[in-house]
């Protein structure tokens, strides 16, 4: 069994790798000539064993040879243009899978204090826009989805782990806003973009809003099964425009959805039997010490996926290669130069020859 | 390569002790006859010889014995030449290997005929070669020959093991044997080899090269690849390196003037470039 496994790591590791021109690689036998022949100058001698032994030199011996073939294997290997295939690998990080739900109501342009914005002030779009825009890649493996709802939902950006596409989409949600709060349908787009994931994923929902409205009954069975189903966080950022009712306050009146829809809504997420907490914020600093708490709380691991480009590692042949042959230059370089005598017998050896063609 | 040097001086050599035989050389002959310088006087009844009656001797004898006078025969000797044409005589180093051997016996087959003694020549590499060998001969101006047929032999073998051989065919009488090789044999070999050729008188010459000892480099590397087809080798060379060769060198040389003084001479190292009269000085004076 070992060695199954073993044989299926080897073609896991030997599957990840590539070559341009595999059939260059035919010429890597190639490498085995420095054992046959040598780039030094080679010395005849009487006897091999003439001089006594040597370990340094037999060390020297073989580092050239393991250079020459490190040098030609690097070369043909470099010029076979070696590469690692581009993959998606699962890791993983901490961090969570967010999705987030923007109410854009025409009350999210007002400010906290219920007025159109004035020269510093900020509308609770803005403000939410600014601090959501910390919360995105403030963890590099958290993953993002996007939807806004007014009458209707709107799909900004799927589930994604592209942190610039999710502060961009957070970036517009302070464009002016539309109708009405419709938050049923919005619910159900945003618990849609979970997907089908692995179950030990940490999963929050994220709404923010400044109001609420009423959940028709026949939709809440509906919700009431996905939440079920999917199980996330849940978390509602309600940002409470002064003066308004909050989420505990029970109308003077006739407790009903229509008459205080905060409340009802509360009540319904609770009922829901998922984790869940409600922040109540009437500021910008209250909306970031909001933000800031669920952030604490979404620590689990995730798994998450990246995408590796291929890499190209023709320059690591290369580079063995120019090892190989610096090591080689450097034995040349350090030659002895053997045999002066050689040149004084040279010419007596070509004038052997004229003597013989006469004889 | 060379033509045989027409000024080289010839190689005198003396063998030791008399020589037997009956052929008229140039060389005290074990026997005593009528011709040749005075040895001694002998008892007419041991000698009958009656035309070499010393008359002086015989009237001053008071026994009155008659006496005969001896003289020393001269005698021709056989000059062999054994020559190793293993592969690693194809070494060049400040001189090819082969051609300072062919120069050598080439000199040694002009001066033997020339004084009236046979010159034969043995080339040995596994076996011994017969192409190379030719038999003892008296014909004069065989030494250019003798050298053109060394120069025109293969060495391609890888021991030198014919030289047992060698020495079981020189039989008969004691002849002069030059052993020519580079001696890089087993010392077993040498000892055998020498052993062999014992009732002769045995000249080992062994072809050096100061490339090979004093001429290595001090600083660098070597690659060396063996002519007997033994291998490849890389020599990193340095001073200390190069002490220890040196030294292994000498010991090798000493261990074979060792085996070679108990046949009776030391051997003759020929380097650079053969001169007849180094030779002849050796000869002479061992």
């Amino acid at each position: 069994m070992g060695d199954a496994t073993m044989t299926a790591t080897v073609t896991a590791i030997w599957g990840r790798f590539a070559v341009d021109a595999p059939l260059v690689l035919w010429l890597l036998p190639l490498a085995l000539l420095p054992f046959r022949a040598s780039a030094q100058r080679v010395v005849p001698v009487a006897a091999i064993d003439a001089g006594p032994a040597d370990p340094l030199s037999r060390a020297i011996g073989w580092a050239l040879r393991i250079a020459g073939c490190l040098a030609i294997a690097g070369l043909i290997l470099g010029i076979a243009g070696p590469y690692r295939r581009g993959e998606t690998v699962t890791r993983t990080g901490i961090g969570a899978q967010v999705s987030i739900l923007v109410d854009r109501s025409g009350s999210m342009n007002e400010t906290f204090a219920g007025r159109q914005p004035s020269g510093a002030e900020e509308s609770k779009a803005a403000a939410s826009r600014r601090l959501l825009g910390d919360f995105v890649g403030s963890r590099a493996h958290d993953q993002f989805a996007v939807t806004a709802f007014s009458t209707a939902p709107m799909l900004v950006v799927p589930m994604t782990d592209r942190h610039e596409a999710v502060r961009a989409a957070i970036r517009a949600i302070d464009r002016p806003g539309l109708d009405y709060t419709n938050v049923a349908r919005g619910l159900a787009m945003s618990l849609s973009q979970f997907g089908p994931q692995a179950a030990n994923v940490s999963r929050a929902l994220l709404i923010v809003s400044d109001g609420a409205a009423v959940i028709d009954p026949r939709v809440q069975g509906t919700l009431r099964a996905e939440f079920a189903r999917i199980r996330p966080n849940l978390y509602w950022l309600f940002l409470r425009t002064k003066g308004s009712p909050s989420i505990a306050d029970k109308p003077a009146g006739e407790d009903t959805p229509q008459a205080a829809p905060e409340r009802h809504l509360d009540l319904f997420f609770k009922s829901l039997g998922t984790p869940y907490r409600a922040f109540e914020a009437e500021g910008p600093e209250a909306v970031a010490a909001a933000i800031r708490q669920i952030e604490a709380l979404e620590r689990d691991p995730i798994p998450y996926t990246e995408r590796r480009p291929r890499l190209d590692l023709s320059w690591m042949a290369f580079g063995l290669g120019l090892l190989g042959l610096l090591v080689l230059v450097a034995g040349k370089l350090a030659e002895a130069d053997v045999r002066r005598g050689q040149r004084a017998l040279t010419p007596r050896a070509k004038a052997a020859v004229p003597e013989r063609i006469a004889a | 390569m060379r033509e045989p040097d027409p000024v080289q001086a010839d190689i005198v050599y003396r063998p030791r002790g008399r020589v037997p035989g009956t052929s008229v050389g140039a060389h005290r002959g074990r026997d005593a006859g009528g011709l040749g310088t005075f040895r001694d006087q002998v008892p007419f009844l041991r000698m009958p010889d009656a035309r070499r009656i010393d008359v002086r001797a015989t009237l001053r004898d008071p026994f009155e014995g008659t006496h005969v006078r001896r003289f020393e025969s001269r005698t021709a000797i056989e000059v062999w030449a054994l020559v190793d044409l293993s592969a690693s005589m194809r070494y060049r180093g400040e001189a090819d290997r082969m051609a300072l051997a062919a120069a050598l016996c080439g000199g040694l087959a002009a001066s033997a005929t020339r004084i009236g003694d046979g010159f034969g020549l043995m080339g040995c590499d596994a076996t011994l070669r017969e192409d190379v060998s030719m038999s003892a001969t008296r014909r004069r101006g065989i030494g250019a020959s003798v050298q053109a047929r060394l120069l025109a032999a293969r060495c391609t073998g890888a021991r030198a093991d014919g030289m047992r051989e060698a020495g079981r065919r020189l039989v008969g009488r004691p002849k002069i044997v030059f052993v020519v090789s580079d001696f890089r044999w087993p010392e077993a070999l040498v000892a055998e080899v020498f052993a062999s050729l014992a009732r002769h008188d045995l000249v080992p010459v062994v072809l050096a090269d100061a490339s090979e000892d004093e001429g290595l480099p001090v600083w660098g590397l070597m690659e060396l690849d063996d002519l007997e087809g033994a291998g490849r080798r890389t020599v990193f060379m340095r001073p200390s390196l190069r002490r220890r060769w040196l030294a292994h060198e000498r010991a090798r040389a000493d261990t074979l003037r060792r085996i070679a003084m108990t046949y009776g001479r030391p051997p003759f190292r020929l380097e650079g470039r053969f001169e007849a009269d180094a030779l002849t000085r050796h000869l002479i004076g061992t």
